[in-house]
């Protein structure tokens, strides 16, 4: 809740083109920028965020510090990847940008996305650091990208310069399967200065660090309905096809009737397998079962985690209504495409039908044996279950 | 010799404006959080000499003083170490916010090069034209006497008079008649 005014220099050079953070280094930094302006507005509404960009031609400031959250995502919009980060004079624009803020009453920070080689000097940053530090100045540094011998050590310098008590952080982000902003919501950068942060960074955290099991696609309703929305159709479409071609498939070969009875056992066991395990081990199970590459199983998952997560939140629990509705049509035709898939001619027709996948890729042809092997052991298991599970019927 | 007469009888009318200090308001840029201003303002610490303000990435501080009424400041005492206490200091009537990078822009209302005699206690006598009306003073701290990294100061004092309680006492004295 502290009462603050924050520009961010975000990195728009030509090293953001790299796509080792998905899909790109550039739009995973806008996500964690989105987040972040979120993040500020909500905790204090007074607080106000500014956005300069440090490479293109030169340092520009987007927008001056505001509490308008539109205006903020708007001037995302756009922008040109391009050119050299400069990162002292960024630094240096956003302290003149903070200076001019219109309510001297707000304390001034400056979020740093540092993700191309730094090229000035070590002794240059900190005194920038010192600058920084006399005028009462707090700084996060987010460092991410390319990670060049010094880079690291000139960032803790000019850190290390700035820093006053600790207000002051900086994060080392690698290269990872998480998203750029679901690490950063873990970090001091979001949970504030030992304060505890606001609500929505601690429920937010809570959520990432749950593996976004919290949320049906990784991105809460309540901050972004429409993206989530949007994702939630998406998602239905697909189901949608997917079913409708696995039926014409399913009809077309003999198993069925066998399949159909197996979905229902399949489904109630993965159900209630699922649900003992996220009692237990909640983190554990479902970073297994995202390594595993069984759709259906991972989709339950999520769904009883999901129940668990409604049971917190009202909201939640008439999204997981709709999803255990298309969850429930999906994993019974997700559960019939698992047989199916064993069948090596079948996939390979099927894959080469689906746009953007080459069935010669060797990661695709990697999945396919994974799935070939995992599937049979599964049969076998299905096929004990049953007879219990028709018992207790 | 008028003018020493005149200078004396100001004196007796001065009173510590420490209870005119607006508390909300008072900032101190460049300040050691160990060794934060009110060391050197408030009543207690800043007789302790132990107790001192010390600057933090350089020798510079840049002090906020705002008050709760108008006043008059006639002079200042600054107490420091032989060292490490402050040499030059300016004074700026009426600047709200000011930092580091604009205090070359207006000439202060005052500039003091404080001697050793001034760090002991002595008060400096600052041109009381100049702060005929003060809503907020600024006190910059541009080095210290050896020009070490830190300046350490043990305590800062303000003597004027209110603005108004001058107009009530005379009030009050013709009702008395």
């Amino acid at each position: 809740m502290v009462l603050e005014a924050t520009m961010i220099c975000i990195d728009n050079s030509e090293w953001m083109r790299n796509g080792d953070y998905g899909p790109s280094r550039f739009q995973a930094q806008a996500d964690a920028v989105n987040l972040i302006c979120g993040a500020k507005t909500q905790s204090n509404p007074e607080n106000t965020v500014g956005v300069l960009t440090m490479a293109g031609k030169g340092v520009r400031v987007l927008v001056t510090p505001t509490s308008d959250l539109g205006k903020i995502l708007a001037c995302m919009h756009g922008l040109e990847i391009g050119g050299e980060m400069n990162l002292a004079a960024g630094i240096q624009v956003a302290q003149l940008a903070l200076k001019h803020r219109q309510n001297k009453k707000q304390q001034q920070r400056i979020i740093v996305f540092a993700g191309s080689p730094v090229k000035h000097e070590k002794k240059t940053l900190e005194m920038i650091g010192k600058k920084l530090k006399k005028n009462s100045v707090t700084l996060d540094i987010v460092n991410f990208g390319e990670d060049d011998e010094g880079k690291t050590e000139k960032l803790e310098a000019l850190l290390a310069a700035v820093n006053n008590n600790d207000t002051s952080h900086i994060v080392h982000i690698p290269a990872g399967p998480n998203a750029l902003s679901d690490i950063l919501l873990s970090t001091p950068i979001f949970t504030g200065d030992g304060e505890g942060g606001s609500g929505f960074a601690a429920s937010a955290a809570a959520a990432a660090a749950g593996g976004i099991s919290g949320f049906e696609f990784g991105v809460d309703p309540n901050l972004d309905p429409e993206l989530a929305l949007a994702l939630r159709v998406s998602m239905e479409e697909e189901r949608a096809r997917q079913e409708a071609a696995a039926k014409k498939a399913a009809e077309e070969s003999s198993k069925q009737e066998k399949g159909g009875e197996e979905q229902d056992a399949t489904m109630t066991e993965r159900a209630s397998e699922g649900a003992s395990e996220a009692d237990n081990k909640k983190n554990e199970f479902l970073a297994l079962a995202m390594s595993m590459d069984e759709p259906a199983s991972s989709q339950d998952l999520q769904d009883t985690e999901m129940s668990d997560a409604a049971a917190e939140d009202p909201e939640l629990a008439l999204a997981l209504q709709l999803s255990v509705q298309d969850s429930a049509k999906d994993s019974s035709s997700q559960a019939d495409m698992s047989k199916l898939l064993a069948d090596q001619s079948f996939v390979s027709s099927i894959l080469a039908s689906l746009p953007g996948v080459d069935p010669n890729d060797p990661s695709v042809k990697e999945v396919l044996a994974s799935m070939q092997s995992q599937s049979e052991p599964q049969q076998k298991q299905d096929e004990d279950k049953a007879p219990k599970e028709e018992d207790k019927k | 010799m008028s003018a020493a007469e005149s200078a004396t009888a100001i004196h007796r009318n001065q009173v510590d404006l420490l209870d005119f200090i607006d508390w909300s308001g008072v900032e101190c840029l460049n300040q050691s959080s160990s060794h934060p201003l009110p060391n050197a303002l408030k009543q207690g610490y800043r007789e302790d000499e132990g107790l001192n303000l010390e600057s933090d990435a350089d020798e510079q501080l840049l002090i906020y003083i705002p008050f709760t009424q108008v006043i008059k400041l006639h002079s200042i005492v600054v107490m420091g170490s032989e060292e490490d206490g402050p040499k030059t200091v300016k004074l700026f009537a009426n600047r709200e916010h000011m930092g580091f990078s604009n205090v070359s822009d207006f000439p202060p209302s005052d500039t003091a090069v404080l001697s050793q005699d001034n760090l002991k206690g002595k008060p400096v006598v600052v041109k009381y034209v100049k702060f005929q009306n003060v809503r907020s003073l600024t006190i910059f701290i541009e080095d210290n006497q050896s020009g070490s990294e830190i300046t350490k100061v043990q305590k800062i004092a303000l003597y004027g008079s209110t603005v108004e309680t001058t107009d009530m006492k005379g009030l009050k004295k013709i009702e008395d008649h």
